[in-house]
């Protein structure tokens, strides 16, 4: 019986398989290559991420940049209330947001450059980024 | 303009059900991001495409946002706006791509199409309103989710369209009348 079913569920499986590869055309591939050559780009955009990181947070239209290996909390507010990060031993997470899903505070501590946690209803972006080597005061930086 | 028969507006209703059920299943799983998801709910656009006239496809893009966002309850919100975004942007790039190449283009190439037009926007509008030039360190992992996601839903739509008796009497309903 069960010999039976897993049988026919490989069946099935394969005739989805088959059915899926026989029938892709000319275009679909013509398609596929140009999305991962924008997400190739994409990858470019992204620059050099070198240095000493640092910590930067955009929050309704303004930008802060905080050390990473220095302790600290910020709180800051938005929409829909306010939300507080956290920087310790090296790592940042967001300690509790007035948001109602909570995905920033769920998506716990980032440590590296590149890493980022969003908190998309707050309109909070938290980021960790190599220097920037233009020099400049980084302590109070908006755009 | 007609106004749609009763038969077609039933029709186009049914879609709308079932993007409805599907948003509610996606709802369900979760996500390392908001604004990161499977796009379930495309499934019946996917499919509507040779099924429905222009005017039928815009009425189902709109029940699958207004749907998709009564059950995240994003209605009028920022994530509302980018669902609605989304939504539309895939939608006029799946019509056009499908009635571009028609017969030369499987549900594979309309589907990653569309995820794609639905990412860019988003991923644009989400420069202007909220994030400025530190979205592009969004983009790369967005994209590369919205090419496999999309990818998996147009081999389902593909290997449906071609077994489904649903489908296909409905095809052949449409190019009689």
């Amino acid at each position: 019986m069960l010999y039976q079913l897993s049988g026919s569920l490989t069946t099935k499986v394969k005739t989805c398989y088959d059915s899926a590869v026989k029938n892709v055309k000319f275009i679909d591939i013509i398609i596929i290559a140009l999305a991962l050559l924008i997400i190739i780009l994409s990858l470019y955009l992204i620059g050099p991420l070198k240095g000493n990181p640092l910590v930067t947070v955009s929050s309704g239209g303004s930008q802060w940049a905080y050390d990473l290996s220095v302790d600290s909390t910020a709180t800051f507010s938005g929409p829909v209330g306010k939300t507080t990060i956290e920087i310790k031993d090296s790592s940042v997470r967001v300690v509790s947001s007035d948001c109602v899903n909570k995905v920033c505070v769920s998506a716990g501590k980032i440590s590296k450059v590149g890493q980022w946690i969003i908190c998309l209803p707050n309109e909070v972006f938290i980021l960790i980024e190599g220097s920037i080597e233009t020099g400049g005061d980084v302590d109070d930086t908006s755009f | 303009m007609t106004p749609l028969s009763e038969n077609r507006i039933n029709f186009v209703a049914l879609l709308g059900a079932i993007a409805l059920f599907l948003s509610t299943i996606e709802y369900m799983i979760p996500k390392p991001l908001p604004f990161m998801r499977i796009g379930l709910a495309n499934l019946p656009l996917l499919i509507a495409l040779a099924l429905l006239d222009n005017k039928e496809y815009i009425l189902l893009s709109f029940l699958k946002f207004f749907g998709q966002a009564l059950i995240s309850g994003t209605l009028f919100s920022y994530v509302g706006l980018f669902s609605l975004v989304g939504t539309f942007s895939s939608a006029l790039v799946m019509k056009i791509i499908y009635s571009l190449f028609k017969k030369r283009v499987s549900f594979i190439g309309v589907s990653v199409g569309g995820a794609l037009s639905s990412n860019i926007a988003q991923l644009e509008l989400a420069r202007h309103l909220l994030f400025g030039s530190t979205v592009r360190f969004i983009a790369p992992p967005f994209l590369i989710v919205g090419l496999i996601t999309s990818m998996v839903l147009g081999i389902f739509a593909n290997s449906f369209t071609l077994s489904s008796l649903w489908y296909k009497n409905h095809l052949a309903e449409r190019s009689d009348g």
